[in-house]
């Protein structure tokens, strides 16, 4: 039995290059062929624009492929997203159900999350108080808590954020952390080499929205470190 | 794991969870209505009520061609109205503001119309509670024929479910549409007999009239409420048809198009 969770087959993924009913189009990925098995943790890197967001909503099952294949084993596949439209004269409260209906969990399981929820947000009396009236970070660490709060088979991160104070940073890092060395399957974009190397066990190497290379971690890094020049 | 799964992709899971993304959706929707605004939910009531009296102003003070009667048919046609095109424009610009979240997240697209749809006949079950108290009041007591109104008002629920999800699949990529929607919808409504009973208009336009489901459906409503007749089966079931198969059409354009709006710049 094989154990891929996701299998990718010279996938091209195509936008309107305006907005019109036919027109131009733009291909954000050409072609792109990848397998993820159960538990792989795979890093993505490549320059600005070669297509590792658009990428990454394709595995999330947001965007459909306009050409190639894609398989997927009976799995969830989910996007880290902070803040899923929070709506400003709703409680903290509701807004946390609402976002984690949003990111597909059942009510009964919202609910029995609530206290975890309120709890990691560090937001004492305000989970009560409409979102209007918090702060930035404060926003942040409640679309942090309940983005925690979701186990997807597939977890998918672009870019590792920095959420808050330097406090919660530090605990928010720690979390994912803990998250993708706890066996979940994991596809992590980032700019940091060095944190790819440190948490992946294998890389894809992309260019103008083609797969150029995928394998070993110090094998891609090599050969895109020496592309770079 | 102490955590809670992500919902699997398909089955009856899948459909349980859209249900409860629905009816949650749509209390925030509510609640932050009546946040928005001073007088609330009060508006709901007092909406209608100015717009009757302006139209009574203008039609029966004004120009002398409403007659005896014209206050209560008056009102009912514009309660109905203001539910069908609350529907409709709410509806049709649910996926437009959404995109961003359609960005970010895998979401059945259909919720967004969804959900303005089940608020907006939730506020108007609440005013046509009101309508048939205030039709008590005024010597139009309930009557057997009351019995057909589920069946009337279902099918001017599924004409704006069918208007309003058209209209929400293509906002997305024609949004200029959202400047002409309000003067289609004033159009239409002089054309489904909101402040004119369908008995004046010259006999040379009835037939083509007859076609507009919202005028018949509005006009076998007011015999009801008013005059305790039932509705004509033929008319009715005509209109019915038209009704489903505007619903289905709505329903087919937003998962015809769906994969499009995630690539749409929001």
């Amino acid at each position: 039995m094989s154990d891929f969770v996701l299998r990718l087959e010279r996938v091209g993924v195509a936008f309107d290059v305006r907005r019109r009913l036919r027109g131009e189009k733009h291909w954000a990925l050409q072609d792109v062929s990848l397998e993820l098995r159960r538990g792989q943790r795979l890093g993505i890197v490549g320059r600005n624009g070669a297509g590792k967001s658009t990428l990454l909503r394709v595995l999330a099952g947001i965007l459909r492929p306009d050409r190639g294949r894609i398989a997927r084993a009976d799995a969830s596949c989910q996007l880290l997203s902070l803040s899923l439209g929070f709506v400003p004269h709703l409680s903290g409260r509701d807004n946390a159900i609402l976002c984690g209906l949003r990111l597909g969990l059942r009510r009964r399981e919202i609910d029995a999350r609530l206290a975890a929820i309120h709890d990691y947000a560090e937001l004492g009396d305000f989970f009560d108080q409409p979102v209007a009236s918090y702060s930035n970070g404060m926003v942040l660490r409640l679309g942090f808590s309940v983005a925690l709060q979701v186990q997807p088979d597939v977890l998918l991160v672009d870019e590792l954020l920095a959420v808050g104070d330097a406090e919660f940073q530090r605990k928010s890092a720690q979390a994912i952390h803990e998250r993708i060395h706890a066996g979940t399957t994991v596809v992590l974009v980032s700019h940091d080499e060095d944190r790819i190397a440190d948490l992946c066990d294998s890389v894809l190497w992309m260019e103008y929205g083609r797969s150029l290379l995928v394998g070993r971690v110090d094998d891609v890094l090599a050969a895109y470190a020496a592309a770079q020049g | 794991m102490g955590y809670a799964r992500a919902a699997s992709r398909r089955g009856p899971r899948m459909r349980l969870h859209f249900l409860e993304l629905l009816w949650f959706s749509t209390y925030a929707e509510l609640r932050a209505e009546r946040s928005r605004s001073y007088l609330g939910l009060l508006w709901w009531l007092v909406e209608p009520a100015l717009m009757m009296a302006a139209f009574w102003l203008v039609f029966d003070r004004i120009l002398g061609s409403g007659g005896p009667g014209y206050l209560p048919f008056l009102l009912i046609g514009l309660v109905v109205w203001q539910w069908f095109k609350s529907s409709v424009v709410h509806a049709g610009q649910a996926i437009w503001m959404n995109l961003v979240l359609i960005h970010q997240v895998r979401v059945p697209v259909l919720i967004f119309p969804f959900v303005h749809l089940l608020a907006d006949a939730i506020k108007f079950a609440v005013v046509f509670v009101v309508l048939l108290a205030v039709l008590w009041l005024a010597g139009y007591p309930p009557n057997p024929a009351y019995l057909s109104l589920p069946l009337l008002l279902s099918c001017i629920g599924l004409c704006a479910v069918g208007g309003g999800l058209l209209l929400a699949a293509l906002m997305p990529l024609l949004p200029d549409l959202r400047f002409v929607v309000e003067q289609l919808l004033a159009v239409l409504m002089f054309l489904s007999g909101i402040v004119f009973a369908f008995e004046r208009v010259p006999a040379a336009y009835a037939p083509w009239l007859a076609w507009n489901p919202v005028l018949v459906l509005v006009d076998a409503l007011r015999g009801v409420l008013l005059h305790g007749r039932w509705p004509d089966p033929a008319a009715l079931l005509r209109v019915a048809v038209i009704a489903v198969a505007l619903a289905l059409a709505g329903v087919a354009a937003v998962r015809r198009l769906a994969a499009r709006y995630p690539k749409l710049a929001a």
